[in-house]
C-alpha cells in the first residue's frame, strides 16, 4: 500500500478564502477537501496519509514557505507527493509546481495538477505536471484525470501527454548511436519523403495566455498604470535593483497630476534613462492618464503605480510579478492597466 | 561528357598509433615521432618568445586547457605542396590530386588569447569521448608571448606556426605506404538527380566576428564575404582555418572543418539515397539586416544550384542560432528542403527554453545536446595549456565541476558528437 | 513576430523606442504630448476590444 501526501491551498482546505491566504504551511494526518474523492478514487492500493496546506499568498511570496511545506510534507513519509488541482489560479499553480520542483529536488516522486494555461505550469523544474480542467467546477473529471495518473506513477510508469501530461519535458544529453550529421541525413530524407513533422527538437511552445474579457464600461472603471522601465523617486528609496529584479514596488501617485524630471529617474540598466530622466512621463504616461481621466473616458486612475525593472529578470520572478500584481489590483478593484514595457 | 580523370581527391590515411619524440621527426609503422626542436622551429616568430611541444595521448591522466585551434597533421607533398591554401601553401585552389593524413594525430594550440574562451579536453575520464581530440595523440603546443608583442601577432603567429608543424609531422609519411586510401569524388553536378535520389548539400557558417573570433579561407578572413560554393576537396585541403576561440563545446575548429562530419555523412550516402551536392560556405553577419541578405543570397545559391535539400550547421551560440533559423526559413521559401544542427541551451535541469532563435517556418531540428547540463571531470595527474580554468578559479589538475559548454566541441556543430537530448533516441546520459 | 507576440500577451500597442516607451524625443514637447494622448487612447480602445490571441493594435 503505497502512501500520498496531498498538497492543496487554504481555499480548499476549508480555511477561508482571500482573506486566509496567508496561512502558514499546516499538515493534518488524513485526506481533506478534494483530497477525500481523490482518496476514494486511488484506493483501496494507496491511501492519502496526510494533507498539507497553505495560503496562496504566503506559498507564493514567501520564500520560507516552501521549504517548510517540504519538511511537512517529508514527514509524512510518502511514496508520492500529489499537489493541486489548481484549474487556473495563478498562485495557487505557482505554489503547487514549486512544491513539484522542491519535491523533485528532495528526491520526492511528485505530481502536479493544474489547466495549461496557469501561469505557474513553468516553474514545475521538469516535475510531471497533468491538466486539469479549467475551474473549480471541474474538480470531477479533474480528479479523474489525477488519480489515474497518480495509480500509473505508483506502478513504475512514467508519464506521457497519453495521461495528460502538459509542460515541458526536461531536455536532457543522451548518447545516440548514430551522429548528428547522419542524423541530419537521416531528417532530411524523412521530410523529403514527406513526412513533415519530422525533428529532434520541437518547436519552442508561445506561451498562451488567455485573454481577459474586454472592460465594457471603461468610463466607469479603475485604471492603473503599471510599468517594468524602472522608474522610481529620485532617491531609488527602496534599492529597486537595475537587472535581476527580486522585487516590485508601489509608488503613489494620488494628488498628482505630472511627474516633473529631477523627482523621478529610471534605474534601468538595460537602456540609456537620459531621456525618460529628461521626462518621465515617456515611462509612465500620467500626463495624459489624468487628461483622460477628467475627460471622462475613464472612471478613475488608481492612485499609485506598480514597478520593477524588466532587465535580465528570471523568467520565475518576472511571472511571479506578473501574478502579484493582478491579484494585488483586482484587489484594490482595479479593473484594467496599462502596462509600459521597454 | 567523358570522365574527367582526378575529378576528386585521394586521401592516402596513414594511422597514428604511437607517439614519441626524438632527434628527428619520423613516422614508419604507425609510430610518429617528433623533433622538438624542428617543432619550435616550424613556430619561430618573433611573437613568440617560447614554445613547448609535448604529446597527450588518450587514456593518459591528463587535461589540456585554454584549448585554441586544432589541426590534423596533413600534406600534399614536401613543405606542404599546396595545402592550408594563403597560410602554407599559396592561395589557390586544391582539392585534388592526393592528401596525406595522420589519422589519429593532432597539433593543438593551448595558452591565452584575449577574447578566448576556456576550453578543455580530457584524455581519459567520463569526458574523453565528448571532443574528437580525446581520442587523438595530441601535440600539444604551449607558448610564452614576446613581451610588448600585440596578442593579434601572437594570435598570427600561432595560426601559422600550427599549421606549418601539421605539416612538418605529415612529411615524414611521404614515403611511408598508406593505410588505406579514400576516394573523395568531386560532388555531382546539377544534372544528377535524374535517378530519383535527392539532391542534398551542406550550409556551412562560419563566424566572422573580428580578430580571435575569425574564420580565415584560403587565408583570408571570411568576414564580410558573401556566401558562396566551394568545393568539397578544397575543405580537406585546409582551405578554411579557424581563427576563434569562444563557445568551446560550439567550435568548428580547423580539424573538423578538414573532416566535415556533414559532407562525411553525405557521402557515405551518396548514391546510395542521396546525391552528395556540395558545400555552401557563410559568414554569420552581427547586424541583423545583413544576417538576412545573407541567409536569402544563400537559399537562391542553393536552389540554382539544383539542391533539394540543405543542412546548415553554425558556429557559436545564441546569435548564431538566428542565422541558421533565417537560412531555414529562406530555403524553405526558395522550395528547399531545410534540416538545422542545433545545441539545446535549456538550462542545468532541461526545463529551459532550448533554442534562443528558433526557426519560424521550416522545422526539422537535429539537437546536438544540451549545452548547461553540468558535468564532474574527475582529477587529473597533468594539465597543459594553464595552471587554473578560469570559469572556477581551481587549479588546472583538480576534480572539476563544468558545464557541458566548456568540452571543446562536445555539441559540435557540424554534427561530429552522439549527444542529443531527442528523448526517443539513446540513452540516458550520466551527467553530473 | 515580436516578444510581446512570443510571450502571448494579448493586447499590445507599438510604440517608438525602448527608452521612451511612451514618448518621442525627436518630436517638439507639444507634439509628443499629444502624441501620448494618442497613444494612451488607443490603449484604452484595446482594453475594450475582444481578442482571442496577441494583437497589435497601431497608434492611429
Amino acid at each position: 500500500m503505497s502512501r500520498v501526501v496531498h498538497y492543496i491551498n487554504q481555499f480548499f482546505a476549508g480555511v477561508g478564502g482571500e482573506d486566509s491566504a496567508d496561512t502558514p504551511p499546516t499538515t493534518r494526518p488524513e485526506a481533506v477537501g478534494p483530497g477525500r474523492r481523490l482518496a476514494q478514487l486511488i484506493g483501496p492500493e494507496h491511501e492519502v496519509v496526510a494533507t498539507v496546506f497553505c495560503g496562496d499568498d504566503r506559498a507564493s511570496g514567501d520564500p520560507a514557505a516552501i521549504a517548510a511545506i517540504i519538511d511537512l510534507v517529508r514527514s509524512g513519509q510518502p511514496d508520492l507527493v500529489v499537489a493541486g488541482p489548481a484549474f487556473t489560479s495563478g498562485r495557487y499553480g505557482l505554489a503547487c509546481a514549486r512544491v513539484a520542483a522542491a519535491a523533485t529536488a528532495a528526491g520526492l516522486p511528485v505530481i502536479a495538477s493544474m489547466h495549461p494555461d496557469n501561469p505557474g505550469l513553468d516553474e514545475a523544474g521538469g516535475a510531471p505536471v497533468v491538466a486539469s480542467g479549467e475551474v473549480a467546477r471541474q474538480m470531477g473529471p479533474s480528479l479523474d484525470s489525477l488519480a489515474a495518473a497518480v495509480r500509473r506513477v505508483l506502478a513504475g510508469e512514467t508519464l506521457t501527454a497519453d495521461d495528460g501530461r502538459i509542460g515541458a519535458v526536461p531536455r536532457r544529453s543522451r548518447v545516440a548511436d548514430a551522429n548528428a550529421a547522419s542524423r541530419a541525413v537521416d531528417l532530411v530524407l524523412a521530410r523529403l519523403g514527406g513526412d513533415a513533422a519530422a525533428t529532434e527538437v520541437p518547436l519552442p511552445r508561445f506561451d498562451h495566455v488567455n485573454p481577459a474579457a474586454p472592460v465594457s464600461d471603461l468610463a466607469t472603471a479603475t485604471l492603473a498604470l503599471v510599468t517594468e522601465s524602472a522608474l522610481v523617486p529620485d532617491d531609488n528609496p527602496d534599492h529597486l535593483e537595475s537587472a535581476r529584479a527580486t522585487k516590485w514596488l508601489r509608488y503613489p501617485l494620488d494628488g498628482r497630476d505630472s511627474l516633473a524630471p529631477g523627482e523621478w529617474r529610471s534605474v534601468h540598466g538595460g537602456f540609456s534613462t537620459a531621456w525618460a530622466n529628461e521626462d518621465p512621463h515617456r515611462l509612465l504616461p500620467l500626463d495624459a492618464a489624468r487628461r483622460l481621466e477628467s475627460e471622462g473616458l475613464i472612471g478613475s486612475l488608481y492612485p499609485a503605480y506598480l514597478v520593477t525593472a524588466g532587465n535580465g529578470t528570471s523568467v520565475g520572478n518576472a511571472r511571479r510579478f506578473g501574478i502579484e500584481w493582478a491579484a494585488d489590483l483586482r484587489h484594490s478593484q482595479v479593473r484594467a492597466a496599462i502596462l509600459t514595457a521597454t | 561528357m567523358a570522365d574527367m580523370p582526378e575529378n576528386g581527391l585521394t586521401r592516402l590515411v596513414h594511422h597514428v598509433t604511437e607517439v614519441a619524440t626524438g632527434p628527428d621527426t619520423t613516422f614508419a609503422d604507425g609510430r610518429l615521432t617528433v623533433s622538438a626542436d624542428a617543432a619550435r622551429q616550424c613556430l619561430a616568430d618573433p611573437a613568440l618568445a617560447r614554445i613547448e611541444v609535448t604529446w597527450a595521448s588518450p587514456g593518459q591522466s591528463v587535461r589540456i586547457v585554454k584549448v585554441l585551434d586544432a589541426v590534423e597533421p596533413r600534406t600534399k607533398g614536401a613543405g606542404g605542396g599546396g595545402i592550408f591554401a594563403g597560410f602554407v601553401g599559396p592561395d589557390r585552389v586544391q582539392g585534388r590530386g592526393s592528401t596525406h593524413v595522420l589519422r589519429g594525430a593532432a597539433v593543438v594550440v593551448a595558452g591565452f588569447l584575449p577574447r578566448a574562451q576556456e576550453a578543455v579536453v580530457e584524455m581519459s575520464g567520463p569526458a574523453a569521448a565528448l571532443s574528437p581530440l580525446g581520442a587523438t595523440h595530441n601535440l600539444v603546443v604551449e607558448f610564452t608571448p614576446t613581451d610588448d608583442a600585440p596578442w593579434e601577432d601572437v594570435d598570427r603567429a600561432l595560426r601559422r606556426g600550427a599549421l606549418r608543424l601539421a605539416v612538418h609531422l605529415a612529411d615524414a609519411a611521404l614515403d611511408a605506404p598508406p593505410d588505406a586510401e579514400e576516394w573523395l569524388p568531386a560532388p555531382a553536378p546539377p544534372t544528377s538527380g535524374a535517378d530519383g535520389r535527392y539532391r542534398v548539400g551542406a550550409i556551412t557558417n562560419l563566424q566572422t566576428q573580428g580578430t580571435f573570433k575569425d574564420v580565415f579561407v584560403y587565408g583570408r578572413s571570411f568576414s564580410g564575404g558573401l556566401p558562396t560554393l566551394v568545393d568539397p576537396g578544397d575543405l580537406d585541403d585546409g582551405a578554411v582555418v579557424s581563427g576563434q576561440f569562444g563557445h568551446p563545446s560550439l567550435k568548428n575548429p580547423t580539424f573538423m572543418h578538414q573532416n566535415h562530419p556533414v559532407v562525411a555523412a553525405l557521402r557515405a550516402r551518396h548514391g546510395v539515397d542521396v546525391d552528395f551536392a556540395g558545400v555552401v560556405i557563410s559568414p554569420e553577419p552581427v547586424v541583423a539586416s545583413q544576417k538576412e541578405l545573407v541567409s536569402a543570397h544563400a537559399a537562391r545559391l542553393c536552389a540554382a544550384a539544383g539542391w533539394d535539400a540543405a543542412i546548415v550547421t553554425k558556429e557559436g551560440g545564441g546569435n548564431a542560432d538566428g542565422d541558421v533559423a533565417l537560412k531555414m526559413d529562406a530555403l524553405e521559401d526558395a522550395g528547399v528542403t531545410a534540416v538545422g544542427l542545433f545545441a539545446e541551451m535549456a538550462g542545468p535541469d532541461g526545463t529551459g527554453p532550448p533554442i534562443v532563435v528558433p526557426p519560424e517556418r521550416a522545422t526539422a531540428m537535429v539537437s546536438t545536446g544540451n549545452y548547461d547540463e553540468r558535468l564532474v571531470l574527475p582529477a587529473v595527474e597533468r594539465a597543459f595549456g594553464g595552471n587554473a580554468v578560469a570559469l572556477v578559479d581551481r587549479p588546472a589538475t583538480d576534480e572539476l565541476q563544468l558545464p557541458m559548454a566548456v568540452v571543446y566541441c562536445a555539441l559540435s556543430p557540424l554534427g561530429w558528437g552522439h549527444l542529443t537530448c531527442a528523448p526517443e533516441l539513446g540513452t540516458e546520459e550520466l551527467s553530473g | 513576430m515580436s516578444i510581446a507576440q512570443r510571450v502571448g500577451a494579448p493586447r499590445i500597442v507599438p510604440t517608438r523606442g525602448i527608452p521612451y516607451p511612451t514618448g518621442d524625443p525627436s518630436l517638439a514637447k507639444a507634439d509628443e504630448n499629444a502624441w501620448r494622448l494618442r497613444l494612451v487612447k488607443t490603449a484604452l480602445g484595446a482594453l475594450a476590444t475582444p481578442v482571442k490571441q496577441p494583437t497589435v493594435f497601431e497608434v492611429a
